[in-house]
């Protein structure tokens, strides 16, 4: 294998050229190819992340050593002063492909790359297409870099650029409101979190060394650690601020607000920016940042119990929601809940090979569920594209015999999702789960608490089961239903409710078989095969380079059962015995509405944020306007009445100017005789 | 190459006076001799920064401001030119050894802010090509006089001259608001005027403070030598710094002198208490005409109303240039000149203010429907950030407050000209008039869109160096006068507020369904056309450009910088020394005290 490092920027330059190129001439010149600068630019970034996946893999066959298994280069950014004890910043434009990087590298591209060539069908004819394209072209450029990064400056103008191109792209259709008012919302709610990161990470420059580069940043922090000299409290608080970033981005309690609004987007979008990539974003930075939580117990902690509380929440709130990509949103939030759970149960009280194996369940969840979200999504793009624009579950029905491909690609998706035993989805959860168990079992701080959290992790993945098939039994089965904005779509077919047209074209439906293919297939062949873990186990930065990877009969056995009985318990009710959940609404009428007002979580931060926000904000405007420009105009005018009392003195007498200056005189004459 | 400088000064001179000439009758004559001007101007001072640049990387490398006093040392200055205008003294031989000097010259603090300069008067003579229309001649006179005053006051090395050119500043811009501004133009013009001519009236009190007091202290502490006035900027600068260094060694050295000695200890005591008095005076003298042209909360009020009525050249001036002669003060007399007073009163006071105008700038701007006012607004929330910056007081926090400059002379200048196009086209600047505009003005709203994200900090644009910088100086700061941290997090909710009004109003207007505000007279509406391009695309190129390529920018600022940043720092050990010295005599009192007891 040659050197890969001459040409490792090219996967993030290749995305960016294209994103140039075509937005320079999309809707000039491209106009109807305008995809192909992208698709181009995915394979080729594709190809290279490979070539650096191949390297790091040699280098890690090759050597023990941790610096061998990174490839690095350096392009001067910022440098004020001298880093260190100069109390300087200096970063560059430094990427770093280790084993995590490469992982998520590869995930990117390829996911990106068949997502766009999904999009050439989905998007076709649309008056914004050149635009789109350059969008998902900047989207994987700044999700690259981002991963790719080997500082934190770096890091965060990727995390910044990825908020961007969501932004841009929930906004896609801007002139309707709520994708604007959504864009918008995605935007601020995890600019919130991105102020607690740009925070945690100028408390790692100024307490940890002056630096910004992760190297120097573990390093400094490991040597403080050994030396004793580590000031806990900091750490802690530089930990939790890097969360509040990874809370935002990943949508994580109490900040996943913007995610479900955010499906606005074109479904492309959504599958590709919210649900695969952008918004494990938070997960990344957490696994990258593992030698800095495992030295603070309380963060860990923390991120589990975020984690798990995002994962319940909004399981519970996808169970009666009737619009099936808020449906996979809140599911996708409660998956990176999951991965969240893992990252913060890897205590390093319970042996260093925990804590590779968190990071490990973590990533290889993310690099799963990548593949079976997805494809959930597109396939339910697919049926949206059919169904002419209409997403309520509640208006179709029965679509098996409609969308035959449609349908088999979206039940590979929702059995990987639901942990079908041996589908994708079942091997990293299990691993999640185990990682907890494990943190359960063995002495550390929070023991019992961990226990709490895999319960609550068992739970969520019967209700994950449950409803995914609730969403999949809606759609697929029952009596056939079709509204008729699908039949306006297809102005070509002549006869209305000729439903054997509907099906989406090959161009959608192929990248759909090849994420089945993976959704089905990738856990079974790397997860106990061991080929991820050893592979992602050598990211530089982890205690141990060996997990305490074992097959967990009793987890997998409790939780292959749950992931059966959701399913059953959703065929049973949404198949057997259609009124059941028309009942069991009118049961438990108060539960039913606030799972399906999503706990009224955006009710409540109106009322206690945003009300009295914009009541402030009044305030200050009137504030500004009527007192302190006031006080400003009142001193003018006390100068202008002062002038007014001293007109008189000028009143145009001689005599009284004679007066005045003998008084002077007089007074004058006094001070100086007084003073001798 | 020391005329091309002149010729930045000499150009606007000349063209104010052909164009006041040329007369009411030929308004395309004065458009297009205004236009070769301008590119004149921006030509000259491309290749003034370019050549700076050049020979500043090849010297920097080498550069070691340690050595020697700390000043802007009058080898970094380049192109300078240096002529008495009043002789004061005249020494021995004939030569005049004081003198109020006519004295300008680049170095890296005021070379950006002239480029600046040069590249925004281009659009201003650009974006008033049509908009204004009556009384064309004597506008574009205007305008000129003013870039004559803008770049006195960055190039200026003598104190004296540098206050004729911040006041000289004043009469153009009340005139361009005053006659070509909205309905309420003269009550804004008269006060932006008074406002700002109080203000800075105490300001020359605080620079002929610092002139006369300077040979004082020094006649004290040495009396053998006579002491002469000087004005210029880099000879106060080394003597400030000088003083403050022996004074404090001179005390420390007679603590340790023998007994006898007591009465010398104290009238050395009382030179430094006198000399740091004088320091607070002056500071304060100094800040009150730089705090109202930055502005600082609460005394901003004139600025959104200047705003609002000025026309669009005026606002881009105004906000792009004229604040920044406050910052710029601040930057190269304040703290360099009174650094313990910088320290002791400006950290406290103008931190704790900074952050103020952050945050309560940034709700003013939410509380806004005026698109021009909201964009106002968010000027005194980012010079807020810019002066967090500089009153960190370090390396990184100096660099990000210079940079914060240019960066919001870039994106705000931009703002008030897409602003001003907007305006031109339908006559009305309500948010509320407007919405989906993305639909109907495509370029307009990329531009709008970029700027926008360059104001609010988006990485890879020019913004987030400064923010990060000005933000991480004020984080990392030592001293004992403020709580650092506490102040760069309270600064970083601005990054929150600052994308929260800025998106709300691109949503409000360029986003949701078509509706064109409904204008009688206005035909049809087109998109930006050649020469509006012509005035967006360097700023927006330059926005870019300083984004992922800032490294030219802080190699050449970075000597001047350092000899702010170590002024500042000599001062900061100084208290710091004294409060530990202070700390342990006071425990040791109490030790006794307790002891006896």
């Amino acid at each position: 294998m040659s050197d890969v490092r001459p040409y490792l920027w090219l996967i993030p330059v290749l995305p960016l050229t294209a994103a140039v190129i075509t937005g320079l001439f999309g809707p000039r010149l491209l106009r109807r190819y305008s995809h192909w600068p992208c698709i181009l630019a995915g394979v080729g970034a594709f190809i290279v992340a490979v070539m650096a996946f191949l390297a790091v893999h040699q280098g890690i066959a090759a050597s023990e050593e941790d610096q061998a298994h990174q490839i690095q280069v350096y392009y001067e950014w910022i440098k004020v002063g001298e880093p260190g004890i100069g109390r300087g910043i200096e970063v560059g434009f430094g990427l770093n492909a280790d084993a995590l990087s490469t992982m998520m590298a590869l995930m990117v591209t390829f996911v990106s790359t068949v997502i766009a060539i999904y999009s050439v069908g989905y998007m076709h004819g649309d008056e914004g297409y050149a635009r789109f394209f350059a969008e998902v072209s900047l989207f994987v450029f700044m999700m690259t870099t981002l991963v790719l990064a080997d500082n934190f400056a770096l890091l965060y103008l990727g995390w910044e650029g990825v908020g961007l191109c969501s932004y841009l792209l929930i906004g896609f259709w801007f002139t309707r409101p709520a994708a604007a008012a959504a864009a918008r919302k995605a935007f601020l709610v995890t600019r919130i979190g991105d102020m607690g990161f740009l925070l945690g990470i100028l408390l790692l420059w100024s307490r940890f060394g002056h630096y910004l580069d992760y190297q120097h940043i573990f390093d400094h922090v490991q040597k403080a650690n050994e030396a004793g000299t580590l000031d806990q409290g900091l750490l802690t608080t530089a930990c939790l601020l890097l969360l509040c970033g990874a809370v935002g981005k990943s949508a994580q309690f109490p900040l996943h607000v913007w995610l479900p609004d955010a499906m606005e987007g074109p479904t492309p979008v959504s599958a590709l920016i919210h649900a695969a990539t952008m918004v494990t974003a938070g997960v990344y930075l957490v696994a990258r940042c593992t030698p800095l939580f495992i030295l603070t117990p309380f963060a860990q902690v923390v991120v589990a119990t975020l984690g798990a509380i995002s994962a319940l929440l909004t399981a519970l709130i996808a169970l009666t929601q009737n619009d099936l990509k808020r449906v996979l949103a809140y599911s996708t939030i409660s998956q990176l809940g999951y991965m969240f759970l893992a990252l913060g149960s890897g205590v390093p009280s319970a042996g260093e090979g925990l804590v590779t194996f968190a990071v490990l369940a973590a990533t290889f969840h993310l690099f799963t569920h990548a593949f079976f979200k997805a494809l959930l999504f597109l396939s339910a793009g697919s049926v949206m594209h059919a169904m002419g624009n209409i997403i309520d579950m509640r208006r179709f029905g029965g679509l098996r015999k409609v969308l035959p491909q449609t349908h088999w690609t979206f039940l590979c998706g929702a059995l990987a999702l639901a942990g079908f035993p041996l589908l994708s989805g079942f091997w990293s959860k299990d691993e999640v789960l185990d990682v907890a168990w494990t943190a359960g079992l063995h002495a550390n701080p929070y023991r019992s608490w961990y226990l709490i959290l895999w319960i609550i992790g068992l739970i969520t993945a019967g209700l994950t089961a449950f409803y995914t098939f609730r969403a999949y039994f809606m759609t697929f089965w029952g009596e056939e239903r079709i509204p008729p904005e699908a039949f306006e779509h297809h102005h070509s077919q002549a006869a209305h409710g000729e439903t054997s047209h509907l099906e989406s074209p090959p161009v959608m439906t192929i990248p759909l078989m090849i994420l089945a293919v993976f959704a089905v297939g990738v856990g079974a062949v790397l997860g106990p095969s061991h080929l991820f873990g050893d592979f992602v186990a050598h990211t530089p930065g982890l205690p141990s380079r060996s997990a305490e990877e074992s097959l967990n009969f009793f987890t997998m056995i409790l939780s292959s059962v749950i992931a059966l009985g959701g399913i059953g318990m959703a065929y049973w009710m949404y198949v057997r015995q259609p009124d059941v959940p028309a009942r069991l609404v009118k049961a438990a009428q108060g539960l039913y509405q606030l799972s399906l007002n999503k706990f009224y979580i955006d009710e409540l931060y109106e009322a206690f944020i945003l009300t009295p926000l914009a009541g402030f904000t009044t305030f200050i405007r009137i504030f500004d306007l009527y007192v302190l420009d006031s006080l400003v105009d009142l001193t003018g005018q006390l100068f202008r009445w002062l002038g007014f009392r001293f007109r008189p003195v000028q009143n145009g007498l001689v005599q009284f100017y004679a007066l005045a200056m003998v008084l002077g005189l007089t007074v004058f004459l006094i001070a100086l005789v007084s003073k001798l | 190459m020391r005329e091309l400088l002149l010729l930045l000064l000499v150009l606007p001179l000349t063209t104010a006076i052909v164009v006041a000439l040329l007369g009411p009758g030929r308004t395309a004559a004065v458009r297009w001799v205004s236009l070769v001007s301008v590119l004149v101007s921006l030509l000259v001072a491309t290749i003034l920064s370019i050549q700076f640049t050049v020979e500043r990387t090849r010297e920097t490398l080498s550069v070691d401001v340690t050595e020697g006093p700390l000043t802007f040392r009058s080898d970094w200055i380049q192109y300078k030119t240096q002529e008495n205008l009043l002789p004061l003294h005249t020494a021995a031989d004939g030569t005049v050894d004081s003198a109020i000097q006519f004295y300008v010259g680049i170095d890296g603090l005021n070379v950006w802010l002239i480029l600046l300069t040069a590249l925004l008067m281009l659009t201003c003579v650009l974006v008033s090509w049509t908009a204004i229309t009556e009384r064309v001649h004597e506008f574009y006179a205007w305008l000129f006089v003013l870039q004559l005053g803008m770049t006195g006051v960055f190039a200026s090395f003598d104190v004296i001259l540098f206050y004729v050119f911040f006041e000289l500043t004043l009469v153009p811009l009340f005139f361009v608001i005053g006659i070509w501004g909205g309905p309420q133009r003269q009550y804004a013009a008269r006060k932006f005027f008074i406002y700002t001519l109080a203000g800075s009236l105490l300001t020359l009190l605080g620079v002929i403070g610092v002139a006369l007091v300077l040979p004082q202290v020094e006649a004290d502490h040495d009396p053998g030598q006579s002491h002469l006035l000087t004005f210029a900027i880099p000879e106060l600068i080394a003597r400030v710094d000088a003083l403050n260094r022996e004074l404090p060694k001179d005390v420390q050295q007679l603590e340790r002198a023998p007994k006898d000695m007591e009465a010398n200890l104290q009238q050395a005591r009382d030179r430094l208490d006198y000399w740091r008095r004088v320091q607070l005076w002056v500071f304060v003298a100094m800040m009150c005409g730089f705090a109202v042209k930055v502005p600082m909360v609460p005394l901003h009020t004139w600025l959104p109303l200047a705003h609002v009525e000025a026309p669009t050249a005026g606002s881009v001036l105004l906000a792009g240039i004229l604040l920044k002669l406050g910052t710029y003060g601040f930057l190269r007399l304040s703290v360099p000149l009174a650094p313990d007073a910088s320290l002791r009163f400006g950290v406290p006071v103008l931190g704790s203010l900074a952050v103020v105008g952050i945050i309560y700038g940034a709700f003013c701007s939410l509380g806004q429907d005026d698109i021009k006012k909201l964009v106002a607004y968010s000027s005194v929330s980012h010079l807020g950030l810019c002066m967090l910056g500089l009153f960190a007081l370090n390396e990184v926090g100096l660099t990000g407050s210079l940079l914060q400059m240019i960066n919001h002379g870039l994106s705000t200048g931009a703002l008030f000209l897409l602003v001003g196009m907007l305006y031109e086209r339908y006559h009305t600047r309500k948010m509320a008039d407007y919405s989906g505009m993305g639909a109907r003005l495509h370029l307009l709203a990329v531009f709008m869109v970029f700027i926008t994200l360059s104001s609010i900090g988006l990485p890879g644009l020019n913004g987030f160096l400064g923010e990060l910088l000005a933000l991480g100086g004020m984080y990392d700061f030592r001293g004992s006068q403020v709580q650092g941290t506490l102040l760069a997090s309270l600064g970083a909710t601005g990054v929150v507020l600052g994308a929260w009004y800025m998106l709300t109003m691109v949503r409000q207007v360029f986003f949701g369904p078509v509706k064109e505000p409904q204008y009688e007279g206005h035909g049809q509406i087109s998109d930006l056309n050649g020469r509006e391009l012509a005035a967006l695309l360097p700023i927006a190129g330059l926005c870019l450009a300083l984004g992922v390529f800032p490294k030219p920018f802080f190699d050449t600022v970075r000597p001047e910088i350092q000899v702010v940043a170590g002024i500042a720092e000599a001062a900061r050990q100084r208290a710091d020394t004294e409060q530990a010295v202070a700390h342990r005599v006071d425990v040791q009192q109490t030790a006794s005290v307790a002891e006896k007891k």
